[in-house]
């Protein structure tokens, strides 16, 4: 895993960086830490990232503008934060967790476990998918979205107006944290259930699901039994 | 004053014009005797000799049983009063003035006998001499009515008169004590003067019933109430103008103080036309004033305009005396109703600068439980346990000592300098255990008499910390720096390090909103704070005035 820590307490960053280290042991190809946010911008976009832990203080503005920058790059982001008020916010944009400080080796354990083990969150709390523009960062609502295609490293999302925005996580890292209100049916295809109309079986062992706007997506072979239990 | 004026009925005789003769002659107060050659009134009876003047008088009914009609005068001289022949009152010893020396009064009341005052015409006779004043032979009052009415009327004005003044009395003490107390509110004053001299203008002018004074000395009771006017003219725009000031206010004000004082100097004989005159260019003065008021919309120029300009009426409208008075008690009303506002202005001013002071209070309590230092605070503190425990115990001690000091100050607005340091020095060696830079701190000209407002240069601590890095040798240098001038003292805190986020520092944070919060409370206006990119850091400069004297 490629690990950034973004936290200007030099003692809690080295604390992080500690733990993280004694966690995730041989699996860690990268563990740096930096302690401001330009720097760490500037880090991220010039290199390739599983999961960035970042100190976060929501207050204001920046707090937030940065909180979607993160959430819309492709790596997943753990929040480390003071504020334990602002948890919900941050789920809401999409951060795969929240550890309040003070916190111990196991709570960061259970969070680096999460991102480890391509842990699916029990209960989803996300409200927007953040996805890049041109110039800035849009906030797609949840509700907007019918299905996701997976697109090599990125996803592309399909929207109740016909559009299609692209994001940068890939479809396994979506699918962590839209789960289960999405279902993977397919190895490019994350489905919104509330959107499914019904189950097609074609010839040939086909099997095909029929969406509410009429359009039909492939279920793949070995998603199907589970598909079905959680359709019927 | 309006319903007792109002309620004066129709009067129940005709008078004619007086006729005068110089002289002395017993016979002269018959009813019958003819005085068709008798002249107009004599411009100067000299050396107190005897003079007769006689007036006819029509009654219109005779009075209703066992109530006698009585004759009310205010005239000069001493006297003797004939009705029908009849001598009904004597005021002193007329011809005889030099010799007994003063005796009598101004305004006499004399009953009339009942069986004399039939319906139809009748004489009044008066047998005077005026040794004091020889050139004022006029007859200033001539009133027949019921007798207990003339006295009871009297009495019952000067009773209204009494409890009118009673009433300004007490306003003028209660604002002269408010004054007192605090001697900025110059308006108090004003209108607590104001209220003197109101009150002062009305027991002279009613001075009659209460005080019975002669009429050689009346001079001196209109000299009072011209004076007494004088000043009114003077205390009332001089203190519309404390409400809507204007520019060169005390210039514009000595002028009027000169003219008023020329005019005075130069016309007070004339009783009525002094007053008038005075009262006039009060009116025109005040309006104005009050005009440019509204003009600039201050509060309460409307109504006070408005109160002013139906007292302008009212005096100009009705007698001299009556419509003066109402027309000073109606401004008088408006300006306790200008100070009703003012002092309600500084009530909100006080409460909202109780509120702010709670405010600033629990603003300095928070900087230690608000999250960002105190969770920061103990993830680190829960590492050096685990990791160094010694230094955790020292780190802890720093903290205990860092949440004594800011409970200490917690319930003030002005502390030594030095616990100020202190505190920034506890503040630093936490920073320290957190951020594992070496923070230094140094001080230069420190006086230790000084005291600052809590919290404040922590706060710039704070700000310094948060926005900078550390440079060469893992260190960041904060100096303190404290300068005094005549007219000044500065604080100069500087912060030696490299400056990052320069984004926020632009912007107005809550620890600059905290620090100018605390400067105004202990400082007023007096003060002046800069912050600005220095060489090698940040710069933050406190300059507080000395009061000035």
């Amino acid at each position: 895993m490629r690990i950034l820590i973004v936290e200007d307490e030099a003692r809690i960053a080295k604390r992080i960086e500690r733990m993280t280290g004694d966690i995730l042991g041989n699996s860690i190809q990268l563990l740096t830490h930096i302690s401001t946010l330009p720097e760490a911008m500037e880090f991220t976009e010039n290199n390739t990232l599983d999961l960035v832990l970042l100190d976060l203080n929501l207050n204001g503005e920046d707090g937030f503008n940065l909180l979607t920058t993160a959430v819309s790059q492709s790596f997943h982001t753990i929040v480390i934060s003071a504020y334990k008020d602002q948890a919900l916010a941050a789920f809401e944009h999409g951060v795969l967790d929240f550890v309040p400080k003070p916190f111990n080796q196991e709570r960061l354990a259970q969070a680096l476990k999460r991102a480890q083990a391509k842990e699916k969150l029990e209960t989803p709390k996300v409200k927007f998918l953040a996805v890049k523009q041109r110039s800035r960062i849009q906030l797609i609502p949840i509700e907007e979205v019918i299905y996701i295609k997976g697109a090599g490293p990125y996803s592309e999302l399909f929207l109740t107006d016909g559009s299609k925005a692209l994001h940068d996580k890939s479809l396994e890292k979506l699918e962590q944290l839209l789960s289960p209100s999405f279902e993977r049916i397919h190895k490019s295809y994350l489905v919104k259930m509330t959107e499914v109309k019904e189950i097609l079986v074609a010839s040939g062992s086909k099997y095909q699901m029929e969406l509410k706007n009429g359009v039909t997506l492939p279920i793949g072979r070995t998603k199907y039994k589970e598909v079905k239990e959680r359709w019927l | 004053m309006l319903l007792v004026s109002s309620c004066s009925q129709e009067p129940v005789f005709e008078r004619e014009r007086a006729v005068y003769k110089i002289g002395d002659d017993p016979a002269w107060a018959n009813k019958d005797w003819n005085d068709s050659r008798w002249q107009g009134r004599p411009a100067l009876v000299p050396d107190g000799q005897i003079f007769w003047f006689r007036i006819g008088v029509d009654l219109k009914q005779a009075p209703e049983a066992f109530q006698p009609y009585g004759i009310q005068l205010e005239v000069y001289g001493e006297y003797e009063v004939f009705w029908d022949g009849v001598l009904i009152g004597k005021n002193g010893n007329p011809g005889q003035e030099e010799a007994l020396g003063p005796e009598g009064k101004l305004w006499t009341t004399y009953s009339i006998p009942t069986e004399l005052t039939d319906g139809g015409e009748h004489v009044v006779a008066i047998r005077a001499s005026i040794y004091h004043f020889p050139d004022h032979t006029a007859i200033y009052a001539f009133k027949i009515d019921y007798y207990d009415d003339l006295l009871t009327d009297q009495l019952i004005e000067t009773s209204y008169m009494h409890s009118f003044a009673g009433a300004f009395l007490m306003a003028a003490f209660y604002f002269l004590f408010l004054f007192l107390s605090d001697r900025k509110q110059l308006p108090m004053l004003i209108f607590s003067i104001s209220c003197f001299l109101f009150l002062a203008l009305t027991m002279t002018h009613f001075v009659g019933t209460a005080l019975p004074i002669h009429y050689s000395l009346h001079v001196v009771r209109l000299q009072t109430i011209v004076s007494l006017m004088l000043c009114i003219s003077f205390t009332i725009p001089l203190y519309f103008s404390m409400h809507f000031p204007f520019p060169k206010r005390k210039l514009v004000l000595s002028i009027y103080a000169g003219l008023l004082a020329v005019f005075y100097f130069f016309s007070h004989d004339f009783f009525d036309f002094t007053a008038l005159s005075t009262t006039l260019g009060m009116w025109v003065f005040s309006v104005v004033i009050v005009i440019m008021g509204v003009y600039r919309k201050e509060k309460g120029a409307q109504l006070v305009l408005l109160v002013l300009l139906l007292a302008v009426i009212i005096s100009l409208i009705r007698s001299v005396g009556f419509g003066l008075f109402a027309g000073f008690s109606l401004t008088l009303l408006s300006m306790f109703y200008l100070l009703s506002l003012r002092l309600k202005q500084q009530r909100v001013a006080y409460e909202t600068s109780l509120v702010q002071s709670t405010r600033l209070r629990l603003e300095l309590l928070k900087k230690n439980i608000q999250p960002h230092f105190l969770m920061n605070t103990l993830t680190s503190l829960i590492d050096w346990v685990e990791e160094a425990p010694k230094m955790g115990v020292k780190f802890i001690e720093a903290l205990a000592k860092e949440f004594d000091l800011l409970n200490q100050i917690e319930d003030q607005t002005l502390i030594p300098i030095s616990q100020e340091i202190a505190l920034c020095r506890t503040h630093l060696e936490i920073m320290g255990y957190r951020k594992e830079i070496n923070y230094r701190w140094e001080e230069e000209g420190i006086d230790a008499n000084q005291k600052v407002p809590p919290a404040v240069l922590h706060t710039l601590l704070e700000n310094g910390i948060t926005h900078s890095q550390p440079g060469t040798n893992n260190s960041v240098k904060f100096k303190l720096i404290y300068k005094t001038t005549e007219q000044y003292k500065t604080y100069t805190f500087l912060t030696l390090g490299a400056v990052v986020s320069e984004a926020n520092t632009k912007k107005e944070g809550t620890g600059l909103k905290y620090i100018k919060a605390r400067l105004t409370e202990s400082y007023d206006t007096n003060w002046e704070l800069t912050s600005e990119p220095a060489e090698h850091g940040w710069k933050s400069v406190i300059k507080i005035y000395h009061k000035q004297a």
